[in-house]
């Protein structure tokens, strides 16, 4: 589903969102700060704000759907992935590591764009004990860079 | 909603790309990034629609749509909740958007895949900010309060059109720390506007000329809304490569193109600001600046409720130096001066007149200069009234509505910085006279 390309490109300084929906559609939306593959790239984990992300932990505890966002600010190079079997489950503290790189890398990628490094770590900024894991197995793979090829199904 | 749209403005310059978040009828979600939020109101907002994607058949399909937002100034973040209403594809609207796109394409190096098919309009249904760590807002560059405060006070304080401007320009100099502006008036019966006057180039460019529709200022003008563009982009340049446009569309012909426009050649960030009085379109604001985002929604704000006052006061002194009856006061007739003559040579198919050979204007203001010399020279006459030129047949105004004063501004200003040895001079309200250091030579044709 991730091929190997895609699976690197995800872990690089992207910024990362993700959403879900409620029974009644309306979405649910959250930064997320990072994210680390299993199992080859079928299993996906991206970490959470518990206090930014109730109603999005909600929906995803309700139907398992999620829409995960991945994209690199300096080259707009932008992925969607899509999954149904969504689950929330406590953050492992060995994940902390790999927030940090994240946050690293994303500071290093934006900088140059003109960003203040002092409100990107606002932005990025929490607490271990506020933290959660979604877990997902990617089903769709769309290309979302802007561009004739925008919303192309790549798996 | 407790938290306020223009509160929080500046999450949609785009500095940080929102997102939006949508849901199909199967109930699994879509997540895209913005490329634009306009405020419309604090209850509305536009969203550009660029491509048919997932986003948009959700929303049409009736799906709910969040969008987040992040300020790029404090690091908030707020989750809005939005209703669809309705796509416009052209009008002010539309425009103001497509400008402010072809920007952010460029600056985002997507130039010609970035284009505006809809401005989908939305209402805001709810605000919430997200718990988490801010930084406090760098203090603004203006207090715009206190500028528009002052600037208005001495707008109100001036005796005429030409000191009105001058005093306009020196105020977005002084209260508003805006260095580079230019004033243009409209000229509606020829579709385009000319420089009245600039600050902050080398080049004055008084007496230049842009067409409606051109560039940004020409875009402002015809859809009589302010446009804004935060970075550079040649697609709305507004300098030679667009007048070179008009002219190979066969409209050049009787555009002024003797006068360079002024303007930066860098400008990153660029906005014009109509200027109206009752329903009027006078003129256009415009001013432009090297750095990236310069000016914002506040900017914008500012500089339009500054320009109200501007076109009312236009207006103001439109009317009344026009009240002024063409009675002949104690006329003084001109006296003789020497030296060799200067020859004054007049077309008449555009109204361009020439000084010795060289080139001074065309147009209302040719027409308007040619009939004062004419009749300086045959009748010795020096004093002229505003309501005397406006009913003179021989310079076909193009109607009531047209600032006659504005032309004579025009006119006096070109005949300054040319050093011509030709004097216009306000007398009083409504009149002026004409004085001249040498001779003339009226040649026509």
């Amino acid at each position: 589903m991730l091929d190997r390309d895609n699976a690197a490109f995800i872990q690089t300084g992207v910024s990362i969102s993700l959403a879900a929906c409620g029974p009644d559609r309306l979405p649910s939306m959250s930064r997320g700060l990072g994210c680390r593959l299993e199992d080859g790239g079928r299993q996906v984990s991206v970490f959470l704000r518990r206090s930014q992300s109730l109603e999005l932990i909600g929906n995803i505890l309700c139907n398992g759907r999620v829409a995960n966002v991945f994209s690199l600010p300096s080259s707009n190079r932008t992925l969607q992935l899509k999954g149904t079997d969504a689950r929330i489950t406590p953050f492992v503290p060995d994940d902390l590591s790999v927030i940090e790189r994240h946050v690293a890398d994303f500071i290093v990628e934006v900088l140059p764009l003109g960003m203040c490094e002092a409100v990107v770590r606002a932005i990025l900024a929490y607490r271990p004990d506020d933290l959660v894991t979604v877990t997902y197995s990617p089903s769709a793979v769309f290309s979302q860079t802007p561009g004739p090829k925008a919303g192309e199904r790549l798996g | 909603m407790n938290l306020r749209l223009d509160t929080i403005r500046e999450c949609l310059e785009g500095v940080i790309p929102g997102h939006i978040a949508t849901c199909d009828a199967e109930g699994m979600p879509n997540l895209a990034y913005l490329s634009q939020v306009q405020f419309i109101d604090n209850d509305h907002v536009a969203l550009s629609y660029q491509f048919f994607n997932r986003t948009r058949q959700n929303v049409l399909a009736g799906s709910s749509v969040r969008l987040m937002l992040t300020s790029h100034l404090t690091g908030a973040q707020y989750r809005l909740t939005l209703n669809y209403l309705r796509t416009e594809t052209a009008g002010p609207l539309f425009e103001q958007m497509k400008a402010k796109l072809a920007g952010i394409a460029s600056h985002t190096g997507m130039s010609g895949v970035f284009r505006l098919l809809g401005s989908d309009v939305y209402r805001i249904l709810g605000i919430e900010q997200l718990p988490g760590l801010t930084v406090a807002a760098p203090p603004p560059a203006v207090n715009y309060l206190t500028a528009l405060r002052r600037a208005t006070g001495r707008l109100a304080g001036c005796g005429g059109l030409a000191r009105l401007l001058e005093t306009a320009l020196d105020c977005l100099g002084a209260e508003f720390a805006i260095d580079h502006v230019m004033f243009l008036m409209l000229d509606e019966s020829r579709g385009r506007l000319y420089t009245l006057a600039s600050r902050g180039y080398p080049q004055s460019g008084i007496g230049s000329e842009i067409p409606l529709g051109a560039g940004v200022i020409g875009i402002c003008a015809r859809e009589r809304v302010p446009v804004r563009i935060g970075f550079m982009t040649s697609e709305y340049a507004y300098g030679r490569s667009i007048r070179d446009g008009v002219e190979a569309d066969g409209h050049g012909d009787s555009l002024e193109t003797a006068i360079p426009l002024p303007g930066l050649a860098e400008a990153r960030s660029q906005m014009a600001v109509p200027i109206t009085a009752y329903d009027r379109l006078l003129g256009v604001l415009y001013v432009e600046n090297v750095a990236d985002l310069h000016f914002g929604y506040d900017d914008e704000d500012a500089l339009v409720a500054f320009a109200a006052q501007l076109g009312l006061a236009m207006h103001h002194h439109q009317q009344a130096e026009e009240q002024v009856e063409d009675t002949p006061t104690s006329e003084e007739l001109a006296a003789a001066v020497g030296g060799p003559p200067m020859r004054v040579r007049h077309f008449v198919a555009n109204d361009s007149v020439f000084l010795d050979d060289d080139y001074l204007i065309k147009g209302v203001a040719g027409a308007i200069l040619w009939t004062l010399l004419t009749d300086f020279v045959e009748r010795r006459r020096t004093s002229f009234t505003n309501k005397g030129l406006r009913v003179d047949p021989r310079i076909r105004l193009p109607g009531v509505s047209d600032n006659l004063e504005a032309r004579l501004v025009l006119l006096q200003r070109r005949l300054e910085e040319r050093t011509a040895g030709i004097h216009l001079t306000r007398t009083g309200r409504g009149r002026f006279s004409l004085a001249v250091d040498r001779p003339l030579q009226l040649i026509s044709g």
